[in-house]
Parts: C-alpha cells; sequence; structure tokens
C-alpha cells in the first residue's frame, strides 16, 4: 500500500502520466468525433476497432516509458539503496514496486474509459460485453508493457541506455516480429503451424487484437479450413493469459537478474 | 315512385358494404377460423398467442394486434399460403420445423402462390424466415427475422429464400444471426431496397438469378457481405458493406459473375472490399472503398472490369492481382480513373483534377497471399508495409496495378490534424519543465 501511495505522489507531481492520460482521452474523443455518422446500432463496435488500431501506437511506448523511468528513478535517487539494504530484496522491490506502477496507471485509464463508455452512451447502442472486453484489452496490454518498462528500468544505467532499450522492445513489437514471422511464412505447413502459431501469439499486440476482434463478435472463425485450425487450436482469451502470463514472468526474471546500478561499475 | 325510391335505397347501401371482418373466435381453431372465411375477408387476431400451422388457401388478409404470436408446432412450416393475394400483417410467426433431413425445407411463412403482401412480421425460432416457392409479383415489407445468430450457421436456414421467384419486391427487412441473410435462387427480376442484415454467413447470396436489382441495403458484421455468384446482369446500388471482416471475409464476392453494375457503394473496414474471380464485364463505378484491409483482390481469371471513379484510400493494400495477370481490366474509362488517396501524391497543374502522371502500384504480397492463407493475419500489421519496401528494394514485387488518369484527392485525412494536436499537447506540458524527460518520467516531480 505504500509503494502504491508513493507512486502516486510521484506520477500526479511528474508529468509522464498526465501527457500519456492526456494522448489518450484526445485520441478518443477525436475518434468519437470521427465516428459520428456511424449507425447506432453497429458504430459503437467500429468505433472501438478504430480506437483500438490507433491506440495502440501509443499504450505501448508510453507504459515502457512510465514502467521504465519509475524504477530508474529509484536509482538514480538512491532510495533503492535505502529500501535495500533495510528490508527488501530485489525481487520484493519490483513486486511491491511493480504492483504500485499497475494501480496508478491502470486507476486513471480505467476511470477515463469509464468516462467515455458515458460519452458513447450518447450515440451508439451499447454493448456492455464488448466494452468489458476492449476495456480488459487495453488494461492488459498496458500491465504487458508496464512490466516490460520496470525491466529495462532495471537493467538500464543511463536514460539514454532507457530510451534507446524502450525503442527498440517498442519497434521490435511492432515491426520487427510480424516481419520475422512474414518471411517464415512460405516455409508453415500443417505440421509445423501450431508452434508458428505459438510465435505468432508472442506478440502481445496480435494476442490483444485477436482476443478483442473475436470477443466483440467483429472477427468471425467460421468455416476454418484445417490448416487454420491448427493454428486456432486454443481459444483467443488463452492465447491472451498465455501471453501476458509468459511476459510477465520473462520481464520480471530478467529484471532480478540482470539489475544494476546507475552509472557504470 | 316508390319503388324507385325503394331500388335507390337499396342501391346506395351497397355502397357501404365492407368485405367481411371477423374477430378471431375464442374457442376453436385457427385454421377453422381461416377455412370458415370467405374469399377477400379480413380477419384480425387479439393479443393472445395463436397455435398453428396453418394454411391459407383463399384471397384473404390476416392482421393481429402487437402481441398477436402464432406458434408453429414445430413440425412443417407455419403459415402456408397457397393461393394468390393474401395479406399477412403485424404478426410475430415462431416454430418452423428444423429438420433438415425432411424432403421439405420448412419456413416460418412458406408462400407458393403470387401477389401477395407480407409485411411487419416477426420471425424467431424457424428454419427459414420467409420462403418464396416459384412464387412472383410477392412483397415482403418491415419483416424482423433473428436466427440463432453465428455459432449456428449450419443448423439453420435463411432469412428470406427467394426459389424460382421473380419480380419481387424485398424492403426494409431487417435480418439478423439467420445462415444467409437474403438467399436468391434462380431468382429473376426482383428488388431489394433498404434491407439491414447483420450477423450472417453471407448477407446476400445470389445464385443463377439474373436482372435482380440491390439498393440502398446495408450489411454489418457478416462473414461476407454479398455472395454473387453464377449471377449476371445484376444492379448494386448504394449499399454499404461494413465489417465483414474474419477469416476469408469480403464485402463483395463477385464469383462467376458478369455484366453486373456496382454503383455508389461504400466498402468499409471489410477484410476484402470487393473479391473478383471468374468473373467479366463488371462495372465497378463511384464506390467508396475505404479502410479495408485488402481494397481490391482481383484474381487472373476475372476479365474486362471496368474501376472508374472509385474512391480507394486507406486501405492496407489497396489492389491485388493473384494469381497472374487477367486480361482486358481497365483502371480508368474515357479518361477518368479512380480516387487513390494521401498514399499516392499527385499533382494537378493543368487544374482538371485528373492527375498529371499515372499511378502504379507495386506489390510483393501477392504471392504469400496466394499460396499461404495465414498471411491475412498480418493485413493489419505495420510490419507489411516494412516487408513491401524491402521487397520494393530488392525488386521482388510486381506491378498490381496502372491508373492512367488518377483522379486528384479530394478529402482530406483527418489523422495529420490529429497528430498536430497531439504534438502540440506534448509541447505544452514539456515547456513547463526544465529538464524535460526527467521532469516527464520521475525524479518525484522535482525540477531539477
Amino acid at each position: 500500500m505504500h509503494y502504491i501511495w508513493k507512486e502516486w505522489k510521484e506520477n500526479i507531481r511528474g508529468k509522464g502520466l498526465w501527457l500519456a492520460l492526456s494522448i489518450i482521452a484526445l485520441i478518443s474523443i477525436s475518434i468519437l468525433v470521427r465516428s459520428a455518422s456511424l449507425s447506432f446500432e453497429k458504430g459503437f463496435y467500429i468505433l472501438l476497432i478504430n480506437l483500438f488500431d490507433t491506440i495502440i501506437y501509443f499504450i505501448p511506448i508510453l507504459c515502457l516509458f512510465i514502467g521504465a523511468f519509475s524504477v530508474f528513478q529509484e536509482k538514480e535517487q538512491k532510495t533503492l539503496i535505502m529500501l535495500l539494504t533495510k528490508r527488501d530484496s530485489y525481487p520484493s522491490f519490483l513486486m511491491r514496486k511493480s504492483t504500485g506502477l499497475y494501480a496508478v496507471v491502470l486507476v486513471p485509464l480505467a476511470a477515463w474509459f469509464f468516462l467515455y463508455l458515458l460519452m458513447l452512451k450518447f450515440q451508439f447502442a451499447l454493448d456492455f460485453k464488448g466494452y468489458l472486453i476492449f476495456a480488459v484489452s487495453i488494461l492488459v496490454m498496458a500491465v504487458i508493457f508496464l512490466q516490460m518498462g520496470a525491466a529495462v528500468g532495471s537493467f538500464s544505467r543511463s536514460r539514454m541506455q532507457i530510451i534507446g532499450y524502450t525503442i527498440f522492445v517498442w519497434f521490435y513489437f511492432f515491426f520487427l516480429h510480424d516481419f520475422i514471422l512474414l518471411s517464415f511464412l512460405p516455409d508453415v505447413t500443417y505440421e509445423n503451424v501450431k508452434f508458428f502459431s505459438l510465435v505468432y501469439f508472442l506478440n502481445p499486440l496480435q494476442a490483444v487484437r485477436m482476443f478483442l476482434e473475436t470477443g466483440m463478435g467483429v472477427y468471425s472463425f467460421g468455416h476454418m479450413s484445417r490448416m487454420l485450425q491448427a493454428f486456432m487450436w486454443t481459444k483467443p482469451a488463452f492465447f491472451m493469459l498465455g501471453n501476458g502470463v509468459f511476459w510477465l514472468a520473462v520481464s520480471f526474471g530478467a529484471a532480478v537478474l540482470f539489475n544494476r546500478k546507475e552509472g557504470y561499475e | 315512385m316508390k319503388k324507385l325510391t325503394l331500388l335507390s335505397f337499396i342501391l346506395s347501401l351497397l355502397l357501404f358494404i365492407k368485405p367481411e371482418e371477423y374477430m378471431a373466435a375464442e374457442h376453436g381453431s385457427l385454421q377453422a377460423t381461416i377455412d370458415s372465411m370467405k374469399e377477400g375477408a379480413v380477419l384480425k387476431l387479439e393479443n393472445k398467442t395463436y397455435e398453428g400451422n396453418i394454411v391459407i388457401t383463399k384471397p384473404l388478409t390476416i392482421i393481429g394486434s402487437e402481441q398477436t404470436v402464432i406458434q408453429g408446432d414445430g413440425t412443417g412450416n407455419v403459415i402456408s399460403v397457397k393461393a394468390a393475394k393474401v395479406h399477412l400483417k403485424n404478426l410475430t410467426v415462431t416454430g418452423s420445423s428444423m429438420d433438415r433431413n425432411s424432403a421439405e425445407e420448412y419456413a416460418a411463412i412458406k408462400i407458393y402462390t403470387n401477389h401477395n403482401i407480407i409485411e411487419h412480421v416477426t420471425i424467431r425460432n424457424s428454419f427459414h424466415g420467409i420462403y418464396l416457392s416459384q412464387a412472383h409479383h410477392n412483397t415482403i415489407e418491415y419483416a424482423d427475422i433473428k436466427g440463432m445468430g453465428k455459432g449456428e450457421i449450419a443448423a439453420q436456414g435463411n432469412g428470406l429464400h427467394v426459389y424460382y421467384a421473380n419480380d419481387n419486391l424485398l424492403a426494409h427487412n431487417k435480418i439478423e444471426g439467420t445462415r444467409d441473410g437474403m438467399f436468391f435462387d434462380y431468382a429473376n427480376n426482383n428488388k431489394s431496397y433498404d434491407n439491414t442484415i447483420i450477423n450472417t454467413r453471407y448477407g446476400l447470396h445470389y445464385m443463377y438469378s439474373d436482372e435482380n436489382i440491390f439498393k440502398r441495403n446495408t450489411f454489418t458484421m457478416n462473414q461476407g457481405g454479398a455472395a454473387i455468384m453464377n449471377s449476371n446482369g445484376l444492379t448494386l446500388e448504394d449499399n454499404q458493406f461494413i465489417v465483414n471482416y474474419g477469416n476469408q471475409s469480403f464485402g463483395l464476392l463477385l464469383l462467376q459473375a458478369n455484366d453486373n453494375s456496382i454503383q455508389g457503394n461504400l466498402f468499409y473496414m471489410n477484410q476484402r472490399g470487393l473479391y473478383i474471380d471468374q468473373a467479366t464485364r463488371n462495372t465497378i463505378r463511384n464506390n467508396r472503398i475505404i479502410q479495408n484491409q485488402i481494397g481490391i483482390e482481383l484474381w487472373a481469371s476475372s476479365n474486362d472490369q471496368i474501376f472508374t471513379l472509385n474512391r480507394i484510400s486507406e486501405n492496407t493494400i489497396p489492389a491485388v492481382t493473384i494469381g497472374g495477370k487477367g486480361e482486358g481490366n481497365a483502371w480508368s474509362h474515357h479518361g477518368k480513373g479512380n480516387d487513390w488517396g494521401s498514399a499516392f501524391p499527385l499533382t494537378d497543374l493543368n487544374q482538371d483534377s485528373i492527375g498529371d502522371f499515372p499511378i502504379t502500384y507495386h506489390s510483393s504480397l501477392h504471392q504469400l497471399l496466394e499460396d499461404q492463407e495465414l498471411t491475412n493475419l498480418f493485413l493489419k500489421s505495420p510490419a507489411v508495409g516494412i516487408y513491401e519496401k524491402i521487397n520494393a528494394t530488392l525488386n521482388d514485387d510486381e506491378v498490381m496495378f496502372k491508373d492512367p488518369h488518377p483522379l486528384v484527392s479530394k478529402g482530406g485525412s483527418h489523422s495529420s490534424l490529429l497528430f498536430a494536436a497531439l504534438g502540440v499537447i506534448a509541447v505544452l506540458i514539456l515547456i513547463k519543465g526544465r529538464e524535460t524527460l526527467c521532469i516527464i518520467f520521475g525524479r518525484n516531480g522535482k525540477k531539477i
């Protein structure tokens, strides 16, 4: 609880969280205005898909930065050393720090999207289940990238390193991961498609998108070929869950294993 | 004189004679009441549930009230119309047989005759909604048909099934969750206006049906918007194909369909806007093909299409030709091409709204799309852009289309405004801090 309170105080004084939230709010409102001409009945789904497709450019990088700088400032201010010498081990510190980060980022984000739902009410027929799936998708994506950010903050020694690592992680998941898979696509057969599917859904952006679009009933998997059936060997929700657990574990493990102090030793 | 006055009085009474009006009997079956009616009579039903099934064998009118339900017994058609000039209005019909192994396909309302009017009917729990079987010149309006949803596609029939039936008018109907929304089989010269079809397999499915007119209909969230197969001479105008989006989905499929006119339609956020295979001499004019993953997918077996005056913008891939080049496909007509949006910048020095140079689009994805169906899963990924660019530098791409007379783009993109606004906000927030990055993301918010 102390960590959440500390994190909250630090973030409301800083501008990172507000910058991130104002960007997300502006995008949401802009898309709402652009969607004014959509039909009352189905416009809701179109708006959410468009919003997700736009917001996906911002949430990962903003969460990476917030997570990374939040951990790094503990090093900069020497509070990390104080905390560790007092009673905490690094994993215990990171666990508490991550909980604080989640609370500080997810609560305002969830609050904004609740407010946004009220705005949508005036324009479209609402589907609460669909909206819940949308909100869960956004929050899961934020959690994964916050944790990755915390890992970046843990093993970076300078702010320049943070910027470098963050941009690399963002670039990797945005472009490189899919690009590599595209290059291997001609070699995918029925025998190896399950492995290909595993790697495909390792990308949080793809796992979350699939969960969102199938969950809202927008993307349909009717009349699947044998190959596609083998590719979708479990439900999208499980792909997203697996992806979340995998990246949280990897990020946490990497942060604990490779955490380094500030400056060069 | 007295006799003459009496005769005129009797004759004048004729003016006030109306068709015989029945109120459905409290007791006794609905079928018995119908059988007892005279031709042309009007039967008014109360706010209650009547037991079906019923067969109508004489011209008459049945009008329900707000909560009138005709409940079938699940063994056949709930209402069979076997006489011409029957008028059904304000009814909820439910409970046809769902048997797929019977000799006959059942429906909530099955019409075997001509010149009938069915309006304001609600249909639930039935195999087909309304089935026109060799029935001509009928009008089906304001029907609300709901099937069992996407999970039960194979176990159910179509919303409106038109079989060997010509010259019918289908208008203002709302169909949701059936197998196909409207299915036309060997049905010619029908008109479909202002229908709304959502969450079906194919919103519209034409098989061997020619010269039909289809206007102002909306297809949303179907596996396929409209599938036109083996049908010729159709007119599709001002329809909307929106978010037909999923594995192998499309807004409009033309398969072995020739000489069709596709004008003024909107194709928005579909996996493919138009999917054209083994089709010839179709004219695609004045449509808006926007924000689809593939704007137009044109297979090599398709020849002599004309694409003119369309706005084809903001698609991941504007147009792709697969399996080689078809012959005679024209991307402009009488000196007017298409508006390809801001992705293809143009100059127009002579201000004639036609670009000063042709647009040629190269792509390397066509081979992957042809060989590997999983490619569709990447169409929303930004990596597609990089893949295309890298293959372009390796000269590993092919020409997908060449528009000799592209139209100068009229619609501006909002995204530049959005990014400008975002930039302003970022600058405003940053400008307050002195050591920007650490003020923004840390240092306990203290300025250092």
